[in-house]
C-alpha cells in the first residue's frame, strides 16, 4: 500500500500532536490528535501534493461527555489521488474539547470548506471556534436562545425554548441595493435566503441564510429509533437521494458490525442507487430547460423520467421513491429473475430517449446561450471550499467516491466518470446527461453479472462504541454518514453530511459578477431540489421601498432574458 | 369461461399499466377515470382480524409508531390499534408478522376529513390464570397458535401445557417451587421475590 508512505509523512511532521492512531475500516484512519495543530493538520492534508483531489469533507461534533468526559471535534478529509495510482482513503483527525470550555483553534481559517462545520458546531453543541472569520449563526433560528445547545445528550429531544429575536444577516457592501431571494424559492429543496447585493444588474456580493427547515433528525435517531429503524427516517432526509442516505448509513453500520454483506444485495443496492441518479439528474434537466424558457426539453425529460425510470423503480421496489429496500447486512426484497429482461428492456428504451434529450438539448440556442460562460466556478475555489458532485466534476475536478472508494458493486463495473474544465452553468448540465448515460451502462453490466445467492447477512447486537463512516456518491455529490454505536442497538452519535452542504457555500463565489436574472439557474445549477416557490423581494436601499416578485414575475424575468437574446 | 389459474409470479409479468393498455404514455386522466397500482405497491397496510393472534410482533417492527398495543387488563382485552395516517409503508410489520395477517393493500387513496376513519382495531381476549383468575399476558389466539406450532416434546419437557395457562407472577411461583424441589435453590422458595415481575411488556 502505497498510502503508507504518506501516512508516515503525516506521523512523523505532527508526531507531537498525535496521540492515537485507529483502523475503522482498512481505508478508514483515526487520528486522535491534539488541538493545537488542527488547522495544520487539515491544511496539510487537503493541499497534499501526491494526493491532489484531496479535500475537506465535514466536520463531526459531538458530545462525549459520558463516554470520555469531554467534547470532541473532528474533521474528516477524504485523501484522493486523481492520477488513480495510489488507494484512496479518509482520515478523521478526531481532538478531544475541555468539557467546560470547548475551544479549539478554527481550521475554517485555513480552509473555507470548513466554514460551516465550524458554525454548525458553535451552534448546535456550544464549541469555541477561535480565529473563525465569519461565526454568524447557521443552524439554530435567529429566535433561539444563547447558551442552548441542542444536540448536548443533556437537552431532550423534543425541548425547544424560546428567546430574543437577532439579527443575522451580512452588512450589504456601500452602493448597493439588496435583492432578497428566498426564504421560499423554486430553486431551493429547502427555505432558504439569499441576498445579492447587486450594482444595477450585476452581483457584487451574496449573503446566505439557511436551514429553516432544520428537523433534528439526527438528534432523534440518536434518541429514540434502534440501529435498525433509522433507515427510514435516513430514507427521508431528501426525497431525491433517499437510498443513498439510507445505503450510507447502512454502509457505516456494516462497517462497525465488521461484516461484508453478500455480492448479490451489492449489487442490488448498485442497481437503485444508478435508477436513482437517473431520475435525479432528468428531473435536473427538466427544471434547467424550464429556467432559461425552454419547456419542450422540460416536458420531455420529465416524460422520461417517468415512464421507464420512476416506474421501474415502483415495481422493482414497491414504491417510486422511497424504496425501503435497505436493512443492515443486506436487502429486504430480492429481484426475481424475470425482472432482468424487464430491467434490460427499459434500459434499452431509456438510452435512446436519452440521446434524443442530449441531442435536443446542445441543439437548443437558448440553452447554450443562457448556460454558457454563466455561474462559472473555477477549479481552484471548487477544491478550496470541497465542493463535490457534478458541481466539481464540472469545474475539472475528477473525483467520485464510486470509482475512488470502490463502494459495493461499482468495482466490479466499467464506467467513466465525466469531468468538464468549464465550471460554468452548461458544463453541470453535460456533465449530468453524460453521467445519466453512464448510469444505464452500469445498470445493463450490472444486471448481466448479478451473482447468485443470499441477499442478506444477519447481524446480531452492535459493539457498543465503535465508529465507522459510511459514503455513496449521490446525484449531487458525495453523501457521508459518520456512526458511533451506543448501548442496546441504539445509536450515540449519527451525523450526516449531504453533499448540498458543501456545495451551497460555494454558490456566493459562483453568482458574484453575474446578473440578477442569472441567480436562478446558476442556484439551480447545483442542483437543490424546486421545491416550494414563494416569492423574490426587491428592496431599494436608498428608499428603503420593497416590491415582492412572485414566483410567475421572477421566472418570467429568467424567461424574458432568454427571449432577448 | 372457467377460470386459468396462474402463478403469482406470472401474475406479476402480465400485469400492465392502465396507462399502457390503453395505449397513451404518462398521461392519464387519473382522478376522473380510475387507475390501479402494480401488484408489488406498498399502499395502506390491512390487518385481517380472522388471522392475527395479537402478539404485537408488528408493534415492536414498526419504526414510526403506526401500530400500537393497547391493554385493558381489567377486562382482559387486548388491541392492535393501526393507523394508517402516521404509516410510512415501510412493510417491516409484514415481514415481522408470524400468520401473514398485516398486510399492505394496493389502497393509496386514502384522503379523508377525518384521519380517524383510518384506524383499524383488532381486538383480542386475554387468557385468564388458572390458579389465581387474573388475565395473563398472553391472548387466547396465541396460546392456540404456541401449541400448534411447538413440537410435543419441547412442550412436555418445559411443562409448558402448565405455565402457558398462569399469568406471570403464578409462573414465577412455580418455577421457583421446582427449582427448590430439584434442590436449585436454597432456602425457602416463597419468601424470595419474583424476579422479573417488572420487566417484559409494557
Amino acid at each position: 500500500m502505497v498510502t503508507k508512505e504518506c501516512l508516515a509523512e503525516f506521523e512523523d511532521k505532527f508526531k507531537g500532536e498525535i496521540r492515537e492512531k485507529k483502523f475503522l475500516t482498512p481505508t478508514q484512519i483515526l487520528y486522535l490528535v491534539d488541538k493545537k495543530d488542527l488547522p495544520d493538520m487539515a491544511y496539510y492534508l487537503q493541499y497534499h501534493p501526491e494526493f491532489d483531489e484531496s479535500y475537506y469533507v465535514m466536520g463531526i461534533g459531538s458530545d462525549e461527555r459520558q463516554l470520555a468526559g469531554k467534547f470532541a471535534y473532528a474533521p474528516v478529509i477524504n485523501m484522493l489521488d486523481g492520477s488513480g495510482k495510489r488507494e484512496n482513503f479518509y482520515v478523521i483527525l478526531k481532538a478531544r474539547l475541555d468539557k467546560d470550555n470547548p475551544e479549539f483553534p478554527s481550521v475554517a481559517q485555513k480552509l473555507p470548506a470548513a466554514l460551516w462545520a465550524e458554525r454548525e458546531v458553535r451552534d448546535l453543541l456550544g464549541f469555541k471556534p477561535l480565529d473563525h472569520p465569519d461565526l454568524r449563526r447557521l443552524i439554530t433560528p435567529e429566535d433561539w436562545p444563547e447558551g442552548v445547545y441542542p444536540l448536548r445528550k443533556d437537552h431532550a429531544y423534543n425541548a425547544s425554548p424560546a428567546g430574543e429575536l437577532q439579527d443575522g444577516y451580512k452588512k450589504a457592501p456601500e452602493d448597493t441595493s439588496t435583492v432578497p431571494i428566498g426564504p421560499y424559492h423554486m430553486a431551493l429543496d429547502e427555505p432558504a435566503h439569499f441576498r445579492l447585493f447587486v450594482k444595477g444588474e450585476e452581483i457584487v456580493d451574496v449573503d446566505y441564510r439557511g436551514f429553516y427547515s432544520h428537523r433534528g433528525i439526527e438528534k432523534i435517531g440518536e434518541g429514540r429509533l434502534t440501529y435498525n429503524q433509522i433507515f427510514y427516517i435516513a430514507e427521508r432526509i431528501c426525497g431525491i437521494c433517499g437510498f443513498q442516505h439510507s445505503s450510507a448509513y447502512a454502509m457505516a453500520v456494516e462497517n462497525i458490525a465488521g461484516v461484508e454483506i453478500p455480492a448479490r444485495a451489492q449489487y442490488i443496492r448498485t442497481i437503485l442507487l444508478e435508477i436513482e441518479r437517473i431520475h435525479s439528474h432528468l428531473l435536473w434537466a427538466g427544471v434547467a430547460c424550464h429556467l432559461v424558457g425552454f419547456d419542450t426539453g422540460f416536458m420531455y425529460a420529465w416524460r422520461i423520467r417517468e415512464e421507464p425510470v420512476m416506474w421501474l423503480a415502483e415495481r422493482l421496489t414497491g414504491n417510486r421513491k422511497t424504496y425501503g429496500m435497505n436493512i443492515v447486512g443486506g436487502v429486504r426484497r430480492d429481484f426475481l429473475d424475470y425482472r432482468k429482461t424487464e430491467i434490460l428492456d427499459k434500459m434499452k428504451q431509456l438510452k435512446k430517449d436519452v440521446e434524443k434529450l442530449y441531442n435536443i438539448a446542445v441543439s437548443s440556442d437558448i440553452l447554450i446561450k443562457r448556460a454558457k460562460d454563466v455561474g462559472v466556478l473555477p477549479y481552484k475555489v471548487a477544491k478550496d471550499y470541497g465542493v463535490v458532485g457534478p458541481t466539481a466534476r464540472a469545474s475539472g475536478r475528477n473525483i467520485d467516491v464510486r470509482r475512488d472508494h470502490k463502494v459495493f458493486a461499482y468495482k466490479d463495473v466499467d464506467f467513466d466518470v465525466p469531468v468538464y474544465k468549464d465550471g460554468d452553468v452548461l458544463a453541470r448540465l453535460l456533465v449530468r446527461l453524460d453521467e445519466v448515460l453512464q448510469s444505464i451502462s452500469i445498470i445493463e453490466q450490472a444486471v448481466d453479472q448479478m451473482p447468485e445467492g443470499d441477499i442478506f447477512t444477519p447481524i446480531g447486537k452492535l459493539p457498543p462504541y465503535q465508529e465507522a463512516l459510511g459514503y455513496t456518491e449521490a446525484h449531487r455529490g458525495e453523501v457521508i454518514h459518520y456512526v458511533l454505536t451506543g448501548t442496546n442497538n441504539k445509536v450515540y452519535r449519527w451525523k450526516v453530511r449531504a453533499p448540498t452542504y458543501n456545495n451551497l457555500a460555494a454558490v456566493p463565489e459562483m453568482l458574484k459578477g453575474y446578473r440578477v436574472a442569472d441567480a436562478p439557474l446558476i442556484i439551480a445549477s447545483i442542483d437543490p431540489c424546486y421545491a416550494c416557490t414563494e416569492r423574490v423581494q426587491i428592496v431599494d436601499v436608498k428608499t428603503g421601498k420593497v416590491k415582492a416578485l412572485n414566483e410567475a414575475e421572477f421566472n418570467d424575468l429568467s424567461i424574458k432574458a432568454s427571449e432577448e437574446l | 369461461m372457467e377460470d386459468v389459474k396462474i402463478s403469482y409470479t406470472e401474475s406479476l409479468i402480465s400485469w400492465k399499466r392502465p396507462d399502457l393498455r390503453v395505449g397513451v404514455p404518462v398521461t392519464v386522466k387519473y382522478p376522473l377515470v380510475p387507475t390501479e397500482k402494480p401488484p408489488e405497491y406498498r399502499g395502506k397496510p390491512h390487518i385481517d382480524p380472522n388471522v392475527c393472534i395479537g402478539c404485537g410482533a408488528c408493534v415492536r417492527a414498526c419504526p414510526a409508531d403506526a401500530l400500537t398495543a393497547e391493554w385493558d387488563l381489567e377486562n382482559g382485552l387486548k388491541s392492535i390499534v393501526s393507523n394508517p395516517a402516521r404509516c410510512i409503508r415501510c412493510g417491516r410489520c409484514e415481514e415481522a408478522c408470524p400468520t401473514g395477517a398485516m398486510k399492505l393493500t394496493l389502497e393509496f387513496e386514502l384522503a379523508t376529513p377525518n384521519k380517524e376513519d383510518l384506524v383499524e382495531v383488532v381486538e383480542h381476549h386475554l387468557t385468564k390464570c388458572k390458579k389465581c383468575g387474573d388475565y395473563t399476558e398472553f391472548t387466547e389466539r396465541q396460546v392456540e397458535k404456541a401449541f400448534q406450532i411447538l413440537p410435543k416434546e419441547i412442550v412436555d419437557a418445559n411443562a409448558l401445557g402448565e405455565k402457558m395457562q398462569l399469568c406471570r407472577e403464578c409462573r414465577m411461583e412455580e418455577s421457583v417451587k421446582i427449582l427448590a424441589a430439584q434442590g436449585r435453590i436454597i432456602g425457602d422458595p416463597l419468601l424470595l421475590p419474583p424476579q422479573h415481575a417488572k420487566g417484559g411488556e409494557k
